[in-house]
């Protein structure tokens, strides 16, 4: 199925890997520090692969009826979450492939998934509403209803979750669920990410803008002008670089100094169709993206957004995510076809 | 790597209560060999297990800009981008929208979401009317008047429980409003299937094939008879009729053939623009002259025309001649029988602030031009367009040039080669208080 136009890496893509799944692969991670990688397809199944080999290590087929939307490996690596149109979320022990607990979470979608990032809750959210759960499956606190399904969400520290939806992110107490700060924008929020210290939270509006706010200040800003919805958005570790999406060009904004405002941002252009996913690698300025034309790209990025390309490799279809090994060393890609791809990074 | 075939999506609209999960079951049933997903924003009673049914809270997103052309159903993406992944498992997708949706978020997801654009292909809208009960929604809310207006289907439901003649009545406002649409009659939704899905509605062939008088022009009369006439008097002899008066204009030297007939129809429309003169019962019919005639006493009543050679003469009438039983009698009280006679397309009174505005015309347009008139108009009356469509004849462009749209969005390209075809334009505008002589003197500027 997948494996047969996989290929030509070149610069710091290196021969690896490939293996496939049943259906378009919609998500997944790299789990035990690396040594396997989880992932969902859209039939519903989920899959681990060896790290090095790409060997099936186990399968447990359809177990979201409807189809898998959303997986989150917990930090640390031995246990991960499904979530799926059957309105439940599973989380699994990672070596043995065994759900061990299954959340009936509602009667919609469940349709993110995020752990906090000390491990000891997982969030959930199925349409209007945002749920958080301990390790073992307990139901600490749900929120009341959004003004509209939940879009995003995603931890700005151990102790706080926040969720976009349509006009409003709002940040909520992570043991109470108080609500502690909402922020209002009248747009469709399609996509948010976080900077790593928290502070700045971005999101990507369905009119072809990203919006972002200092939350120290409550400033808010919308870089606009993109020829498509950005819903491919990622802080790098550091928190200087944000990288976008929103049309084949990846735009790089700048937070150093007074930036992004009034500043140009690095523009990368190498993509002929969309991009879908954008991750920078742990630790560095380095950043993958992937595109619906099938390519996947590394790119080296400086302190004020610009960068070049170093490396790049083509899967058989669109490319639905990317996620770089822990250490660094290796990146995966998965495609519309079902593709999984695993290349070696060099020079890591 | 976009796929060659777009999904199919269809749109039941309509109001609670005028038979949308009727129709929607009685679809299921019948395509039982396909795999349809059925997106329902009520709780409805879907009782088909093969289909896919996921339910929706519809979600209406306006963006910051303010612009109602922008507005989107979130949901809708939301679900159709996951349902696009797993697209090889479906035939087909329907929409069923609350009773009280605006159509125009719905219609705009597909124009205005890149993924969703790529994917899915809106096959056409199809509006469920309960015919018991339109005309006082009508009169209550925007929501049925926009319903109706962006439909290209509208099923006229629940016949049974309304006479014949109001159901004509209602065919005739409803066409009025949008003359775009195919109007099909129901009882309990039994409508062919194939009547609702698999339209290709933007393809403006069908709609010509299907109502050839779709793009006639309206006339102020409804029948024209013409009579060949010796030199002499006759009688113009009329029954009592549904109106208490009737136009009409006598057109001297009337030919009998197709090309005639329209010419004699276009002079008769200018005399018809003049102001009537009133006559009463036992007065002369003056030739060629726009006359009222007074028709409130009860009985025939008889009128005269003086014919001082030998002619034909048409008689161009508001009503038609059943209606009004009308003969022409010579001095010996013989009736005369009509030699031709054909009926219009009779201009109705716009009572409704929604309608539609069919343009046709041959020749080619400069691209130019027709540019920068239709960028205007939908700048200046976008809000108020719901639906347009057509296809235009650009000058220095071998193909058809095929378009619609949906408020201020416009999605337009080339089909077919236009070959021995004679080449021309047709557009036609469903919108709200639509200024009909503005637009058409708009489109002839852009001719060539």
């Amino acid at each position: 199925m997948s494996g047969l136009n996989v290929g030509n890496p070149s610069g710091v893509i290196r021969d690896g890997w490939s293996a496939s799944v049943g259906d378009y692969a919609i998500a997944g991670g790299w789990i035990l520090r690396g040594d396997a990688l989880v992932i969902g397809d859209s039939a519903g199944s989920v899959y681990a692969f060896d790290g090095k080999s790409g060997a099936n290590r186990w399968t447990d087929h359809e177990v979201h009826e409807g189809g898998l939307l959303a997986v989150a490996i917990h930090p640390g690596g031995t246990a991960f979450a499904t979530a799926g149109q059957d309105g439940r979320a599973l989380i699994w022990r990672a070596a043995e492939g065994q759900a061990s607990q299954s959340i009936d979470v509602g009667n919609s979608w469940v349709e993110n998934l995020a752990w906090s990032p000390d491990g000891r809750w997982l969030a959930v959210s199925c349409s209007r509403q945002v749920y958080v759960y301990t390790v073992d499956g307990t139901e600490v606190w749900r929120s009341d209803a959004h003004p509209s399904t939940v879009s995003a969400i995603a931890w700005s520290g151990a102790e706080e979750l926040a969720t976009a939806c349509y006009g409003r992110v709002t940040f909520f107490d992570a043991s109470t669920g108080e609500p502690h700060q909402k922020l209002e924008w009248q747009g469709s929020l399609v996509s948010m990410v976080l900077s790593p210290d928290g502070g700045i939270v971005a999101c990507g509006s369905q009119d072809n803008s990203v919006h972002f706010w200092r939350r120290d200040t409550g400033k808010d800003s919308m870089m606009s002008g993109y020829p498509g919805k950005p819903s491919a958005l990622a802080f790098d570790g550091t928190g200087t670089l944000l990288a976008t999406g929103g049309g084949e060009t990846v735009t790089v904004w700048s937070f150093r100094g007074q930036g992004p405002e009034g500043t140009r941002p690095g523009v990368l252009e190498y993509h002929v169709q969309p991009i879908t996913t954008l991750s920078f690698a742990p630790g560095a300025l380095w950043l993958a993206s992937g595109g619906r034309d099938g390519a996947v790209v590394a790119w080296s990025l400086q302190h004020d957004g610009e960068g070049r390309s170093i490396g790049s490799g083509y899967l058989a279809d669109v490319v639905s995510d990317v996620y770089w090994r822990p250490d660094g060393g290796a990146l995966a890609a998965l495609d519309a076809q079902g593709g999984v791809t695993v290349w070696r990074v060099k020079n890591w | 790597m976009i796929s060659p075939q777009k999904v199919p999506v269809s749109i039941l609209t309509g109001f609670l209560g005028s038979g949308k999960t009727t129709l929607l079951n009685r679809i299921l049933t019948e395509e039982h060999g396909k795999r349809i997903a059925v997106i329902e924003n009520e709780y409805g009673e879907v009782g088909i297990d093969q289909a896919l049914v996921i339910d929706a809270d519809e979600e209406i997103f306006e963006m910051s800009n303010g612009c109602i052309c922008c507005t989107v159903r979130g949901d809708l993406i939301r679900v159709l981008s996951n349902l696009m992944k797993r697209r090889d498992k479906f035939d087909y997708v329907l929409v069923e929208t609350t009773g009280l949706a605006d159509p125009g978020p719905v219609a705009q997801t597909f124009f205005m979401d890149d993924e969703i654009r790529d994917e899915y292909a809106l096959d056409g809208i199809v509006t469920l009317v309960d015919a018991a009960h339109i005309e006082q929604q009508l009169g209550r809310s925007d929501e049925s008047t926009e319903q109706i207006a962006f439909a290209d289907v509208l099923v006229l439901n629940k016949t049974d429980l309304v006479d014949d003649e109001v159901l004509d009545r209602l065919e005739t406002r409803l066409r009025e409003m949008n003359r775009m649409a195919k109007v099909v009659r129901s009882e309990r939704a039994e409508v062919p299937v194939d009547t609702v899905l698999n339209l290709e509605a933007f393809d403006l062939d069908d709609v010509l094939e299907r109502r050839p008088t779709f793009l006639e022009p309206e006339y102020p009369f409804e029948w024209t008879g013409v009579f060949t006439l010796d030199a002499g008097r006759y009688e113009l002899s009329l029954a009592d009729g549904p109106d208490p008066e009737m136009s009409l204009v006598v057109v001297p030297d009337q030919g009998t053939d197709d090309a005639a007939l329209r010419e004699g129809a276009e002079w008769c429309v200018r005399r018809y623009a003049e102001t009537a003169e009133d006559l009463g019962p036992g007065e002369e019919v003056p030739v060629g002259k726009h006359v009222n005639l007074e028709l409130d006493s009860t009985g025939r009543k008889s009128f005269f025309l003086e014919v001082g050679r030998q002619t034909r003469v048409g008689l161009f009438t508001q009503h038609t001649a059943d209606e009004f039983d009308i003969q022409l009698r010579n001095a010996d009280g013989e009736t005369i029988a009509h030699e031709v006679e054909r009926t219009w397309v009779a201009q109705h009174e716009h009572d409704d602030e929604v309608g539609s505005i069919a343009i046709e015309h041959e020749g080619d347009v400069d691209p130019d031009r027709l540019n920068m008139w239709l960028g205007e108009l939908l700048r200046e009356r976008g809000v108020d367009i719901f639906r347009m469509k057509g296809f235009i004849s650009l000058a220095g462009e071998s193909r058809r040039f095929v378009f619609q749209g949906v408020h201020m969005l416009f999605d337009g390209q080339p089909d077919r080669e236009w070959g021995d075809d004679p080449r021309h334009n047709q557009l036609v505008f469903i919108g709200r208080n639509l200024d009909e002589q503005d637009m058409r003197q708009g489109f002839n500027a852009c001719l060539v």
